[in-house]
This record gives structure tokens, sequence and C-alpha cells, in this order.
């Protein structure tokens, strides 16, 4: 499977992998992406099976991303990894078809949790 | 105009395990140890501000060594291969982490900065019209590391200097 980690910041990206490596998840193919804008344009020139994706980014939020995404008919599994998490915010990610919703600072456990199901 | 701030200094003291939890001490080796002092000396600093339904910052401020540090077990390498890039990478990151956490507490209507890196000490800082509210205060594995929350005084409109 091919994973989009989309975060503005490098060493959040670095720590996703990492994570994502510690949660036994290291043989999926990991692509990167550093703004919105990007995840937006990768997501569809790349054809991730999953998009990891932070909220608050520069050129496009991450939440905006997934509309457009899901405007643009992409059905693309995608859910947020974040520091920030308040009960609208999480509304606001269901609405839109986010499957999970991380807080940052976050366990290799909790990303077994989160993705064995939908990684297998 | 600010509410009154609904995270304490023990709330902050349980965000900032959780980091040294989850990144900079998962072995549960090397705590960041309390000093209470919240006038201990740093060299570096990071911060993000948050508006709206609360206004403030939210500042990280370190030694250059623990900054170093924490950049490595970030990012799994070892001390000396660390770059100026990676400390003020990691120290944004953590300004944003307690930040985030932070702004999870506030009541709806709170926006988040980006984060600022300053490489020079947090006493070189002027946030105006701010008073510190509250702070977590230690030392890890000998160097000082501090959070604290600095809250813009009530009367401080919006835009106005």
């Amino acid at each position: 499977m091919k994973i989009l980690i989309a975060d503005d910041s490098r060493v959040m990206r670095q720590i996703v992998v990492r994570t994502l490596r510690q949660a036994g998840f290291g043989d999926h193919e990991l692509i990167e992406a550093a703004d919105g804008k990007q995840a937006f344009e990768m997501t569809k020139s790349e054809n991730p099976d999953l998009v990891l994706s932070d909220w608050n980014m520069p050129e496009m939020t991450g939440i905006e991303v997934l509309r457009q995404l899901r405007a643009a008919g992409n059905d693309v599994k995608f859910g947020f990894v974040t520091s920030e998490s308040t009960p609208e915010m999480k509304d606001q990610a269901d609405a839109a078809g986010a499957l999970f919703f991380i807080v940052k600072p976050f366990s290799a456990e909790r990303f077994d949790e989160v993705f064995a199901p939908i990684l297998g | 105009m600010s509410v009154e701030v609904e995270v304490n200094e023990n709330d902050l003291a349980e965000m900032v395990e959780q980091v040294w939890e989850s990144y900079l001490d998962p072995e549960g080796i090397s705590p960041l140890i309390p000093t209470y002092d919240e006038n201990q000396p740093s060299e570096v600093h990071s911060s993000v501000s948050i508006t709206g339904s609360w206004t403030g910052h939210i500042v990280y401020a370190s030694s250059t060594s623990a900054a170093r540090r924490a950049a490595a077990a970030f990012l799994a390498m070892e001390m000396d291969e660390v770059s100026e890039e990676d400390v003020s990478d990691v120290l944004g990151e953590l300004a944003n982490i307690v930040g985030g956490n932070v702004k999870a507490m506030l009541p709806p209507g709170a926006l988040l900065s980006l984060p600022q890196v300053v490489l020079a000490p947090e006493s070189t800082a002027r946030f105006p019209n701010t008073q510190r509210i509250s702070g977590v205060y230690g030392v890890w594995d000998g160097e000082p590391v501090s959070i604290s929350m600095w809250q813009s005084r009530g009367d401080n409109k919006e835009g106005a200097e």
C-alpha cells in the first residue's frame, strides 16, 4: 500500500514515518507532502491508498484538502494526525469523511490501534 | 478579549509529561525533574500564539544542550549528528504540540499560529501586555527546560499597541 504523509513540519513527518515503522507498517510505500496544496496534488497524481494529514498547514489546511478531494470525487482513505483537537474539529473531520483523528503526541500503540484495521 | 484561562499548571504538566513519554523519554529513564524555578536560564526558545477565545503565548525554552538532546530524541539521531536546522524544527514542533494541546482545552474559537523559533534566551523575548500565568520548570538530564503560558491582558484590545 502507498501512504501519503502530509505535514508542514519536517520533524513531524519523520516522527510519523518512524512511528509507522515502530508500529510494524514500515513495509508500505511512504511518500510525503510539505503543505496542503502539495497533499491535494499528490493525492491526485500518486493515488495513495491512505492519507495521514496534519490539520494546520500552509496553502491549504488538512480539512480543505479532504473536502476538495471529496468534491472532486476522490474517495481515498483519509485521516488526521494533529496537535490540535477540539470537538468542532472532530465533527468537521467526521462530516467531511475522515476515518480517524490522532492527536499529537501519539504512540506506536495508538498507530497500531488505528491502522491495523485499515492496513491489515 | 480573553476569557479566564481554563488550563492550569497541572494540565500543563500533564501535557509536558505526555511529550516526554512519547518522544523525549519513551524508555522512562530521563524525566523532566521539576525545579519550580521560573527564573531558570535558557539559551533558546520557541513559541506559538493563540488568539480568539483566549489570547496569549505558549513558550518552550531550554539550554542549547537540552535542545540538541530533544532534536536527537525526536529524530532518532546522535546528539553530534544534529544540525542547527534540526534543533530549530524540533523546538518549533515542541511549542506547536504543547500549544495545540492547550488550544484543545480552550473554549471554541481559538486560533493557533505557526511556531516561531529564536536561537536566543527566552529573556530576549518581549510579549507586549502579557503576564505569565502558568509554567512547568525543570531540569532534563541536568539541563534547564521550561514551558510557560503568557496571557494577554483583558484590557489589551486586538490590534492596539
